[in-house]
């Protein structure tokens, strides 16, 4: 499919080339390779294709629709009646939440998994020694996960919405409440790709898992605060998972958002500056070593 | 030429084949991190059930501690990670070619599927074995006295290997170790979760207690629980009752899966 996508680049790429019926291409030579100008449309190509990578593996959907999405009703089942009685509100204030995060957190092993195997195949090789502009394959891959990120969190949404989850304060508080799944997310994935580049291993995918049920199971969006052991209350409280929830929660039931929605900032702000040098350096040394 | 021709076949002894396919199955799952995810997700389940719900749902379950509620979860989930395990196994080894490779080879037919399944045996104790350090570690304990214990052990080695067969089933036949693993979670999930080893089936929404209730995880719940035993009734009486229907459960997924995979694995590809 990688191959595929490399044949068909020159049509799609106005910028910089163009294919005349069986002539070779004529490189467009106006802007040397690394001129901003080149920088958006390179990064639009790329990120078409990883989409289309995305959107063509059932994982994204086993991961990203399938399973939190049974999950969210089962866990609406089980543990429904019992925090409705705890809290006195329906416990999809915080299970929507909670299964977003998640399922967005879930979601990024398949880009991770894709820049293992396109590694392996020496496609980011390939694409290195290709006149385009240096940064655009990693920009390609926050930009995809960004895109997968936002549909994911509103596809969950609309499932809670149909379990009855039900905004208080109006639309625009539901437009908001995606942000927090969505930043949370790209940083996560951001890290994601950053370990990926720097261990190629497809068990990646199992320590994704282990991270991700140790945020669900350890997370307020779970069970309420009061209902963990005192000791581990600060962990569950000032996790990221935590903090985007209980934005989201303020956001639907009402309550305060600022500080949580802060918290998430530090948090995904923190992940983002962590990884962005890693991550550069990583993926030039994996394009160029094969 | 002649000599090779007269030397004699070797006559491979069964016995030793299964237990050479078996020990190469063993050998690596301590190194390749197999063992290690089984115990860690264990772990993680135990930890993850545990500590939220102690607190909320201990006072509902209506026995001593929701330790002892739990353990028959936990015990059915750390078989349920290692029968996984043999899924990517047998699905690695389908994909890979190894498995067209002994059907080759002068290995009576069945002597893989021996080998993989006394391998899940191997599995499910370690499973088994994990499960009871992290139940002992929130505070679950035998109330019954040895023998009662030992078949505890036992009826989830078993529940174990008919468990294993199955996700075997799959995995041989499906192409895609990865994706297999994850469609197995889904199964894992909804049994496990809407079944009375969380809490009592009247903590469910009315419409669905009645599947809670007859759903097989459930009635292995419910034997493993009065097994175990606990201070005060609520783990019920090991009763033919309460043990016949988990008895017909495994009988038949037996009669079902063993000649479905006799049929399968028999055929020419």
């Amino acid at each position: 499919m990688s191959i595929a996508d490399e044949d068909t680049k020159p049509d799609t790429k106005r910028g910089s080339a163009a294919l005349l019926g069986d002539a070779f291409p004529i490189v467009d030579r106006r802007f040397r390779e690394n001129s901003p100008r080149l920088l958006g449309p390179n990064t639009w190509v790329q990120t078409q294709r990883l989409l289309v990578r995305l959107v063509r593996d059932p994982l994204t959907f086993v991961f990203g629709l399938i399973l939190p999405i049974f999950f969210l009703v089962v866990l609406n089942i089980v543990l429904g009646d019992a925090i409705r009685l705890v809290t006195g509100h329906s416990a999809l204030h915080g299970s929507v939440p909670l299964v977003t995060v998640g399922a967005v957190m879930g979601g990024a092993s398949v880009a991770a998994v894709g820049i293992i195997t396109e590694r392996a195949d020496g496609l980011l090789a390939r694409l290195w020694v290709v006149p385009v502009h240096r940064a655009s394959g990693l920009l390609a891959r926050i930009g995809s996960e960004a895109v997968r990120v936002v549909v994911n969190s509103f596809f969950i949404l609309c499932a809670g919405l149909v379990l009855g989850l039900r905004f208080e304060h109006g639309a625009l508080a539901s437009l908001a409440w995606l942000c927090f799944p969505a930043v949370f997310g790209i940083a996560f994935a951001m890290l994601v790709m950053t370990v990926a580049l720097y261990w190629p291993s497809t068990t990646l995918v199992e320590a994704i898992a282990t991270v991700q049920y140790l945020g669900l199971f350890f997370c307020t969006g779970f069970v309420p605060l009061d209902q963990y052991p005192q000791w581990i209350r600060p962990v569950v409280q000032h996790q990221p998972m935590s903090y985007a929830v209980e934005a989201m929660r303020g956001l639907s039931l009402g309550g305060p958002v600022l500080r949580p929605a802060l918290g998430t900032l530090l948090w995904s702000g923190g992940i983002v500056v962590a990884c962005v040098i890693p991550m550069a350096l990583g993926y030039r040394r994996a394009s160029m070593r094969g | 030429m002649t000599a090779a021709l007269t030397v004699a076949r070797p006559r491979p002894s069964t016995f030793r084949q299964w237990w050479v396919l078996t020990t190469r199955l063993v050998t690596p799952s301590l190194r390749n991190g197999e063992v290690l995810v089984s115990v860690g997700s264990v772990v993680i389940f135990t930890a993850g059930w545990y500590i939220p719900l102690n607190h909320i749902m201990g006072p509902r379950s209506g026995m001593s501690s929701y330790a002892q509620f739990l353990m028959p979860l936990i015990a059915l989930q750390g078989i349920a990670f290692a029968s996984e395990a043999g899924a990517l196994r047998a699905s690695t080894d389908a994909v890979t070619g190894i498995s067209r490779r002994f059907e080759s080879m002068p290995i009576a037919m069945l002597t893989p599927l021996a080998a993989r399944t006394s391998t899940s045996v191997y599995r499910c104790v370690i499973g088994t074995a994990a499960a009871l350090i992290c139940g002992h570690v929130i505070g679950f304990r035998f109330h019954r006295g040895l023998v009662y214990a030992v078949a505890f052990c036992l009826f989830l080695i078993l529940i174990g290997v008919v468990l294993s067969y199955l996700a075997d089933l799959m995995g041989t036949t499906s192409k895609n170790p990865e994706a297999t693993t994850q469609w197995l979670l889904l199964p894992q999930l909804i049994f496990g979760l809407l079944s009375v080893g969380i809490q009592p089936a009247e903590g469910f929404p009315h419409w669905i207690q009645p599947v809670v209730r007859n759903q097989p995880i459930s009635q292995f719940v419910y034997v493993l629980r009065a097994l175990a035993g606990d201070t005060t009734p609520g783990a019920g009486s090991v009763t033919w009752p309460v043990v016949g229907p988990s008895v017909a459960w495994i009988v038949g997924a037996i009669t079902i899966t063993v000649p479905l995979s006799v049929i399968l694995l028999l055929r020419r590809p």
